[in-house]
């Protein structure tokens, strides 16, 4: 089946456009490179690859062709028509996006003639577009406001509009994330071409013709996806705009502050864009290694939850059992009363979903100093065989970038789609371009492209592993080049976890062993949390089932939101201190209350499910009397007679790096070994399987509310909204 | 397509030197988005017809696998056809089923082309060739015409529901001006007898019979040939004597 | 050349204030202390301030002692000169209790050092 019109192949084909950095060592091992040809943008030679276009060789020197239609991540459209450029002996200027380069070519991108196009093509699209750049929220950051400064005519020759008027379209409603104003739309197709190749969802098209030609989805119907924010980012001008970012801010109003995103396990780096002290919206902020230049909806757009539901000051449990507001000091001697008074068999400390490293370290520190080791996450790993001491059971080990580059993708057990959106994308990008097929154990759920469902029972994994299975995917896996298989990290808390996953492991192994690529990975375990891979690489323990049934007298929670640990699992008299930014299922059964502040107001490290160490910085002040969470711990620590030796962020760090190098090794990813030895220790777990495998997001509605931050959040709860009424709908 | 009115406007309202800036008018006798009404919404089922499936098959069969969406024209032009002449978003959707494609890349090819038209439609639908060569043959007044005699405006049904009348761009029929076309067959050389006719016998439901009415057989002249007019001559013909055999 | 611009800029014989040397510069600076020393009595009655008069001693003592280091004898001259305007200034009442009092900053607070005053102050 070709998964594209023949057109877009092509043109999507050429080769530098293909995969960026990581990715394209592998995609290209095959092809030897093909001769340069040489050509001359503005007189400057230039050699590039056959097949590139004008646009590509001319940005290889450095040289801007202004252009609205083209990206350089979807395909080439050709028809904003503003990269015109000059060649010589050309009888008419080209589209710079859309024509290879030739032999020779000499370009001219600042000729007369290259300026004059320019100014036409801009006045043209100034004619229909609405002068209403001091309502629209698209000003101080629009492609049309800049080049028609930088290109176009001081004036317009244009006066019919007064006659007859401006063109004018109705506004869409295309969900609440998008706000449209249709008028403004220049035809760019950049959102349809955006919906249909990476997001998936072919809702947008162009209905019409002519000058009432409109980009809609012509039936009343919402662009519902996980990536929809995304078309905000691409639109050139004001036509899509974020609802709830809408009439906020203008962008030089904005504080940019580099970060990451902690709402899923990818670790996508985001700008945080903040006035006054308030988080007003979250960039992409490209990373090729990640998110390229993409962002998922609920990391774009939960940022609102970070004003809501805060925890603002310490409380403590009153006689009457109300939690009332405290000073730190009570609420601190509180705890530290609590804690000391503890034996330290019975003090157990969860970690939750948005723990950062540094608070994880300096929690460990203190709940071992004070003789205890039950320090647990909130997401299970099975701790057999070979559990989490070798890093490369737990981690990705593919690398996010490479899975592009991969032939054969097999998923168990997970709707990657929702549980890590832009892993989602990159395989639906080697899907669509690279010919990867896709095959899925596990429930049947919609994944945006095609794929094999091979069926959900866990004794699948079995027979591949054990190479008895008379599937075809086994053939298809053994013959691929570069396999993956991706193992969701959600079947792991069951009572087969264990053998699961030393099935996946002997599977991914045994292809691993036999690839002439060496140093291709196959194995990786796709982790739900942010925190989780930290939390793991500093030594906790998985899961609280065991502790819990220990019935601990004093539980310590930091940010433990999942509702895992409960009332009813704890003796009556277990005195539960929650420590976190929101007011959610921890902090409703906890007796004493610790504000820490969310990832948007601390320098802190997260680890994403690849392994890489990446640093939040402080974008705003905590709220109220809220404090950064290792600070928290520090003086609880102090209070509590068991001192931690650190008192600055970079002996905190110094700290990490003790534990494990690769938690500062911020940006960069270490290699992973030791895959023989886990395969060698997971072989006494290979017990028979019969379960069946679930995951918990299978529905869009589901994904948009899995943490603290996104629960609190008024614009995912009218997302999860209006996907329920999209279920009603018609159309 | 609207231009006779428009023109209209716009001679009646002069527009003052500091006119205020309004939308302009629809260019267009039909909507490029959907609104659902009580004959056209994605609830009223549509299937082709056992003849029809026949056809959808062997359209089906000439495109190569992985090109079927190349069928797309062909068979929403069927549909149209087992409609009534109108095209049904839920036809719109049966098609996107058949070619296995998104809804929306149905609707682009659906509002693209005007031929598609999606909106309920009498059994005859009168298209009027406005362009050039015919408005300067008298296509206005064939025009009104038969809005007079249909009782149906520009863009419209007929109140009778038989007749709607579109105001169409060239069809190709320029040495027959002023021509129409109803449904499938054009009526050419009119005049407003000829125009009156033709609707008389479509209201009976007689078919009129279709090509000029000038008395011409198809585009020669009116008035007899002025060139060409003798026997055309045989092989060999302005031959050099030399290379005659 | 640049050597004789150094020469000069370093023994330039400044103009005196008032003093001609060190020791005339100490004596008047010992005379002001004098003058404070005479006047404490009446600070402590005509202000009414909580303070005994050996702690206004004291104060008086550490406030000469704050600038014990300094040589520079016009810098000095200076410093004596404000010292009398501060004391004329407290004799004729033209400093109230308030100003008086402080001397002995009774506001403001020492910066926390340690981590948990720190921590609870809210301070980095």
């Amino acid at each position: 089946m070709l998964r594209q019109p023949l057109t877009r192949a092509l043109a999507l084909s050429s080769p530098s456009r293909v995969a960026p950095l990581a990715a394209r060592r592998f995609a290209d091992q095959v092809q030897a490179q093909p001769d340069k040809v040489e050509v001359f943008i503005d007189d400057k030679p230039v050699y590039v690859p056959p097949g590139t276009t004008v646009l590509q060789a001319a940005a290889e020197v450095g040289v801007e062709i202004p252009r609205f239609c083209y990206h350089e991540r979807l395909a080439v459209a050709g028809n904003c028509r503003m990269c015109l450029v000059e060649v010589e002996k050309s009888p008419k200027p080209v589209a710079a996006c859309a024509m290879p380069v030739m032999k020779g070519m000499r370009v001219k991108t600042n000729s007369d003639l290259t300026r004059k196009a320019r100014e036409g093509v801009m006045e043209f699209l100034l004619v229909n577009h609405p002068l209403d750049c001091p309502i629209c929220d698209q000003g101080g950051e629009c492609d049309l406001q800049d080049q028609s400064m930088a290109f176009g005519s001081d004036r317009s020759r244009f006066t019919d509009i007064h006659f007859s008027g401006k063109r004018a379209v109705e506004d869409k409603d295309v969900g609440p994330l998008i706000k449209t104003i249709m008028t403004r739309c220049i035809h760019c197709t950049r959102c349809i071409r955006f919906a249909s190749e990476v997001a998936g969802i072919d809702d947008l098209g162009t209905t019409g013709r002519g000058t009432d030609m409109q980009v809609g989805t012509y039936v009343e119907k919402m662009f519902l996806s996980e990536l929809s924010g995304n078309v905000i980012d691409l639109c050139p001008v004001g036509a899509l705009t974020s609802k709830p970012y809408s009439f906020a801010a203008r962008p030089w109003e904005t504080r940019r502050i580099d970060s990451v995103d902690v709402l899923d396990p990818l670790g996508s780096n985001i700008v945080v864009a903040t006035r006054t002290n308030e988080v007003l919206r979250i960039l992409p902020r490209t990373n090729e290694e990640i998110n390229e230049e993409w962002l998922s909806d609920k990391s774009r757009f939960a940022c609102d939850g970070l004003k809501r539901q805060r925890l603002v000051t310490p409380m403590v449990k009153d006689s009457r059992g109300n939690l009332t507001p405290v000073e730190w000091e009570d609420a601190i001697v509180a705890a530290a009363r609590a804690l000391r008074d503890c034996p330290s068999d019975k003090l157990l400390a969860v970690a939750g979903d948005l723990a950062d490293a540094e608070s994880l370290v300096a929690l460990k520190d203190f709940v071992n100093r004070l003789g205890s080791e039950n320090t647990c996450t909130e997401q299970f790993f099975p701790a057999e065989g070979s559990g989490t001491d070798l890093r490369s059971s737990y981690l990705l080990n593919t690398k996010i970038a490479n899975v592009e580059g991969a032939d054969f993708v097999l998923l168990i057990g997970t709707n990657v789609r929702f549980e890590a959106p832009l892993l989602n994308a990159r395989i639906r990008k080697a899907f669509i371009h690279k010919e990867t097929d896709v095959a899925l154990i596990g429930p049947k759920v919609d994944l945006t492209y095609d794929y094999t469902h091979v069926g959900d029972s866990a004794s699948l994994v079995k027979d591949l592993a054990t190479g008895t299975s008379s599937n075809e995917i086994l053939k298809r896996l053994e013959s691929a080049k570069r396999p993956v298989v991706i193992l969701g990290a959600d079947q792991l808390k069951t009572e087969e976890g264990a053998a699961l996953l030393a099935y996946t492991q002997e599977l991914a192994l045994r292809l691993q062993d036999n690839l002439q690529d060496k140093e291709w990975k196959v194995l990786n375990v796709l982790q739900r949390t942010a925190s989780q891979v930290a939390a793991l690489d500093i030594g906790y323990r998985p899961g609280v089932g065991a502790a819990l049934a220990a019935g601990p007298r004093v539980v310590y929670l930091l940010g433990a939101d999942s509702g895992i640990v409960t009332r009813e699992a704890l003796p009556k008299d277990a005195v539960v201190i929650y420590q976190g930014h929101h007011g959610d299922a921890g902090a409703s059964i906890a007796d004493i209350v610790l504000p820490g502040a969310a990832y948007t107001e601390k320098r802190a490290t997260y680890v994403n499910a690849e392994g890489r160490a990446q640093q939040t910085l402080v974008a705003v002040t905590p709220p109220g009397l809220a404090r950064e969470d290792w600070k928290i711990i520090r003086a609880l620590s102090e209070v509590a007679g068991a001192g931690l030796p650190y008192d600055t962020l970079d002996e905190v760090r110094e700290r990490l790096n003790q534990v494990s190098p690769a938690l500062v090794a911020y940006g960069d990813v270490q290699p992973n070994n030791y895959f023989a030895q886990a395969r060698a220790l997971a072989k006494s777990l290979q017990k028979p399987v019969s379960g069946k495998l679930d995951v918990q997001l299978k529905q869009l509605e589901d994904y948009f509310m899995t943490d603290a931050i996104s629960r609190a959040s008024p614009t995912m709860a009218k997302c999860v909204q209006a996907v329920l009424k999209q279920k009603t709908a018609p159309y | 397509m609207l231009s006779s009115l428009r023109s209209g406007v716009q001679f009646l309202w002069r527009v003052p030197s500091r006119a205020l800036q309004t939308t302009s008018t629809l260019q267009h006798d039909s909507l490029f988005v959907h609104r659902d009404t009580l004959e056209d919404n994605s609830s009223i089922p549509f299937e082709f017809s056992p003849a029809n499936q026949k056809r959808v098959d062997a359209l089906l069969a000439i495109y190569p696998e992985g090109h079927k969406r190349g069928a797309m024209i062909p068979l929403l032009d069927l549909a149209q056809r087992q409609n009534g002449g109108w095209l049904p978003i839920s036809a719109m959707h049966k098609v996107a089923e058949v070619l296995n494609l998104p809804r929306m890349r149905v609707y682009e090819v659906a509002t693209f082309y005007t031929m598609f038209i999606r909106r309920p439609i009498g059994k005859y639908h009168v298209q009027v060739c406005t362009t050039t060569p015919c408005w300067l043959r008298g296509s206005d007044v064939v025009l009104n015409a038969i809005k007079e005699a249909t009782g149906c405006e520009v863009g419209g049904n007929s109140p009778c529901g038989k007749f709607s009348i579109s105001e169409v761009e060239c069809l190709g029929a320029c040495v027959n001006a002023p021509m129409i076309q109803v449904n499938d067959d054009y009526y050419e050389d009119l005049t407003v007898e000829d125009t009156k006719e033709i609707i008389d016998k479509l209201k009976k439901d007689e078919k009129p019979m279709p090509g000029p009415r000038s008395g011409r057989f198809a585009s020669e002249p009116l008035g007899g040939l002025t060139s060409l007019t003798e026997e055309p001559t045989g092989p060999g013909f302005g031959l050099q004597d030399a290379l005659k055999s | 050349m640049a050597g004789r611009e150094t020469m000069k800029t370093t023994c330039r014989v400044v103009k005196p204030l008032m003093s001609t040397d060190f020791c005339e510069a100490r004596r008047r600076a010992i005379g002001l202390y004098r003058a404070f020393y005479r006047y404490i009595p009446y600070i402590h009655k005509y202000f009414d301030i909580p303070k005994s008069e050996s702690q206004i001693r004291s104060k008086i003592r550490e406030q000469f002692y704050k600038n014990a280091c300094v040589t520079d004898i016009r810098i000095i001259d200076i410093l004596v000169m404000k010292g009398y305007m501060e004391l004329q200034e407290i004799k004729y009442s033209w400093q109230q209790k308030g100003h008086v009092m402080a001397n002995w900053k009774p506001t403001i607070e020492p910066r926390p050092t340690d981590f948990i005053s720190k921590f609870l102050n809210g301070k980095d």
